[in-house]
């Protein structure tokens, strides 16, 4: 049989069908993280009724009438696909928003059994509701759950095989949710006197000894952190602090034990091949497969710290007030308030930052939502980051930092430029969001969420980013007649010269040599292969060192064999955070923005803004600190006045076009 | 020119809309003009957005409706609505048009 879940945004939905599948989708403390249904089956322990039970997660949706494409969703398969039973999962701290839903939902016929969940911060909040009541008045079971703290699983899908195939007669009728041809009027009347019966079982059923409208302790919080002065830089040192705390205090040391660990599969791998083997094959594996992987894992424990802090920041409710924060800035640029969502997931992952989208309505801040999201530096990224802050800059939790803001700003920066060259479309935009209520996050939660983005990473590692690695120690061990390179000859291989002509296009940006070309390239497979490709290339088994406890061992000889100043390495950084993301997110910006024009516009967009920051970056770093302009700054000017041209003439043409419109109009 | 053209709808609107209600001069407090905790009664929501007046009904945020007000930060408003708090922008709190407080 089949169950979907249902209920308002952020009513604890996934959370529950995390506990009773034993998945692990992504959940976070905020409306509108789930964007498309999930699927998965009852697991063994929740289920004492010996039939299969499939459960479909769906997205929040606040009533059955379809508001924004996420909620069709929800309708649109609650209607059509006929699930034998819903569970609806009510708020039990929000009765009177919640049950709106759900006199909608038991109009439908199928069997409906009531989850009144989040049950645990109902004595806190002095409510009582009378269980008995309810389910009475509704007509359908009532469930008390905390999938938080696991209670009430066995019950609810107990409830639920129990009320299969079974009927369901609805309290309220309202005869009209399938004729859509109604006028508006009478079902806007129907639908204020369904809130009135709401009400009224309220009324009967919940006691409130703190009125919710008081003023808390959590509303004193929301003065300070969305406060007009102190967002911004309380959002900054939140940050900062992640950044610490993963890239200089605890990251490191725990990178510390597991590098040694690979250090040791090398030597052992080393041994048993003993002295007989072909040297080729021993270098293809060691430096090629355990050197190139090795490297990228040894940042897994400085990830991973990271990722457990971004989860315990969702579950915590900040995340929604950094959007109320930039709300104000995003809006002065023509994007929603609403995008910052999306840039918020892309953190973790730019490929559900920017199927977070969707909740957009307008087609075009939808759209420019999705060509910049991007920018915002992703969990592939940050081995990159770490490695170049390591190398260069002495671990400094600023680099890191400061990328993000970077990321921000481009995105600012990016969206006055497309709402330039695309015409703003005259709909005014109105910004509303949930603010949850703050909690205490999880450990646990924050456990998996960090353990399941781990996995993920070593699957990556170990599939693509190995096959990326073996191909790119290939391309440098031979020539284009398959004999070896000589000793002194690198610039003769395939790699070399398939990478020399970027390299090239890369001189003004202060790293134009094959090796860091090639590393950039392979960038656009999946991000993290710029570190395994440096690592095959300059021949550095790892990055981490075992002895000093610092993250990067000799961090000298490191800067010194790739050849950078710490101007040209930020430049080099910046080049690989903000060109196109990997092919799979421009996958799925091409899905969310269905236009092949704003695709291949956004892809262009992305390559223009990373090459004239490099550019900026290194040439203007290297008249600070040198005192005149560093390689190819004439070449590289005129490239970047050629793409600035290009951007400025199609804002103009835009004014122009306008102008000629109104000339008409007289 | 566009934008001039259409805040001078809007303003032939108003004036034609204010002279209707000239009476009642409560009709023009929007949630701007709220007082913080204080509780209103909603009267109305001003908006050709149609979609956005859905979605504000199915938060319960409709004329006849109780709303409080919370905080007001900078451009934002935060709102009391059914037992739950939302963050508006000024542009839709100007558009919920407010009577008697309690």
């Amino acid at each position: 049989m089949r169950i979907a879940l249902t209920g308002n945004p952020n009513s604890g939905k996934t959370t529950l069908f995390n506990v009773i599948t034993g998945k692990v989708e992504h959940v976070g403390n905020w409306a509108g993280v789930t964007v498309d249904k999930k699927e998965g089956d009852v697991k063994g322990d929740w289920n004492k009724t010996g039939t299969k039970i499939r459960i479909v997660d769906l997205p929040g949706a606040y009533s059955m009438s379809p508001y924004s494409s996420e909620e069709s969703i929800t309708s649109n398969f609650v209607k059509n696909e006929q699930p034998d039973v819903i569970i609806n999962i009510v708020d039990a701290t929000n009765l009177s928003r919640s049950l709106l839903l759900t006199t909608q939902l038991l109009e439908l016929g199928i069997p409906v059994v009531v989850a009144l969940n989040k049950i645990d911060l109902l004595k806190n909040k002095g409510i009582t509701i009378n269980l008995k009541v309810l389910s009475k008045k509704l007509g359908c079971p009532v469930v008390e759950t905390s999938s938080i703290l696991k209670k009430g699983m066995v019950e609810i899908i107990d409830q639920a095989v129990k009320v299969s195939g079974k009927g369901q007669k609805a309290p309220f009728q309202s005869s009209i949710l399938n004729n859509d041809e109604l006028d508006k009027k009478a079902y806007e009347a129907k639908d204020k006197e369904r809130f009135r019966f709401v009400d009224k079982l309220v009324k009967e059923t919940e006691i409130r000894e703190v009125e919710s409208k008081k003023q808390t302790r959590q509303d004193a919080i929301d003065r300070i952190v969305a406060n007009k002065i102190l967002g911004i830089p309380i959002f900054a040192a939140v940050i900062y602090l992640v950044f610490s705390i993963s890239q200089s205090w605890l990251g490191p040391l725990i990178a510390d034990y597991f590098v040694g660990w690979i250090d040791k599969l090398y030597v052992f791998v080393d041994g048993i091949m003993g002295e007989n083997i072909s040297p080729l094959l021993s270098t293809l594996l060691l430096d090629g497969i355990i050197g190139g992987v090795g490297a990228l894992i040894g940042f897994l424990p400085l990830i991973m710290v990271l990722f457990f802090q971004l989860a315990l920041l969702e579950d915590s409710g900040y995340m929604a007030r950094v959007a109320v924060v930039m709300d104000r800035y995003l809006k002065k640029v023509g994007l929603s308030g609403k995008s910052i969502i999306p840039m918020i997931i892309g953190t973790g992952c730019a490929i559900p930052g920017v199927m977070a989208t969707r909740t957009i309505r307008d087609e075009r801040q939808r759209r420019t939502t999705a060509m910049l999201t991007p920018f915002m530096p992703c969990g592939a990224k940050l081995p990159v980051i770490a490695l170049f802050s390591g190398v260069f800059f002495e671990n400094a939790a600023w680099v890191g930092t400061s990328m993000y803001f970077v990321g921000i700003g481009i995105i600012i920066g990016g969206a006055l430029i497309v709402r330039r060259i695309t015409k703003e479309s005259s709909a005014k935009s109105y910004f509303i969001m949930e603010l949850p209520e703050y909690r205490l996050p999880s450990i646990k939660r924050a456990y998996v969420s960090m353990m399941s983005r781990a996995k993920a990473f070593i699957i990556k590692a170990a599939t693509i980013i190995l096959v990326c690695n073996a191909a790119i120690q290939i391309m440098q061990t031979f020539n284009w007649n398959f004999q070896l390179v000589a000793e002194g000859m690198e610039n003769t291989s395939i790699l070399a010269s398939l990478a020399n002509p970027f390299a090239y296009l890369l001189l003004p940006l202060g790293f134009g040599v094959w090796q860091l070309a090639a590393a950039a390239i392979t960038g656009f497979i999946a991000k993290e292969n710029v570190v395994g490709t440096l690592a095959v290339v300059y021949g550095i088994s790892n990055f981490i060192d075992t002895e000093e406890l610092a993250l990067v061992s000799g961090a000298n000889d490191v800067a010194s064999i790739m050849g950078l100043s710490s101007v040209a390495a930020l430049a080099y950084l910046m080049f690989n955070l903000f060109t196109p993301p990997c092919f799979a997110a421009i996958g799925a910006m091409n899905a969310e923005m269905e236009s092949r024009k704003w695709l291949w516009g956004g892809i262009a967009f992305q390559l223009s803004m990373g090459y004239v920051v490099s550019f900026i970056v290194y040439q203007v770093g290297t008249l600070i600190t040198t005192g005149s302009f560093g390689n190819a700054f004439v070449p590289g000017l005129i490239a970047v006045a050629f793409i600035i041209g290009i951007i400025f003439y199609l804002m103009q043409r835009n004014n122009q076009e306008e102008y000629e419109a109104l000339k008409e109009l007289g | 020119m566009e934008l001039t053209m259409g805040s001078g709808l809007f303003r032939r609107k108003r004036n034609r809309h204010g002279k209707i209600k000239e009476t009642n001069i409560e009709a023009k407090i929007n949630l701007t003009h709220a007082a913080i905790d204080a509780t209103y009664e909603i009267k109305g929501i001003d908006t050709e957005d149609q979609v956005m007046k859905d979605f504000l009904f199915t938060l319960g945020c409709f004329e006849g409706e109780k709303i409080t007000l919370i905080s007001a930060l900078a451009d934002n408003y935060i709102i009391h609505i059914k037992d739950a708090r939302y963050s508006i922008d000024s542009q839709l709190a100007s558009v919920i048009r407010i009577g008697n407080t309690e």
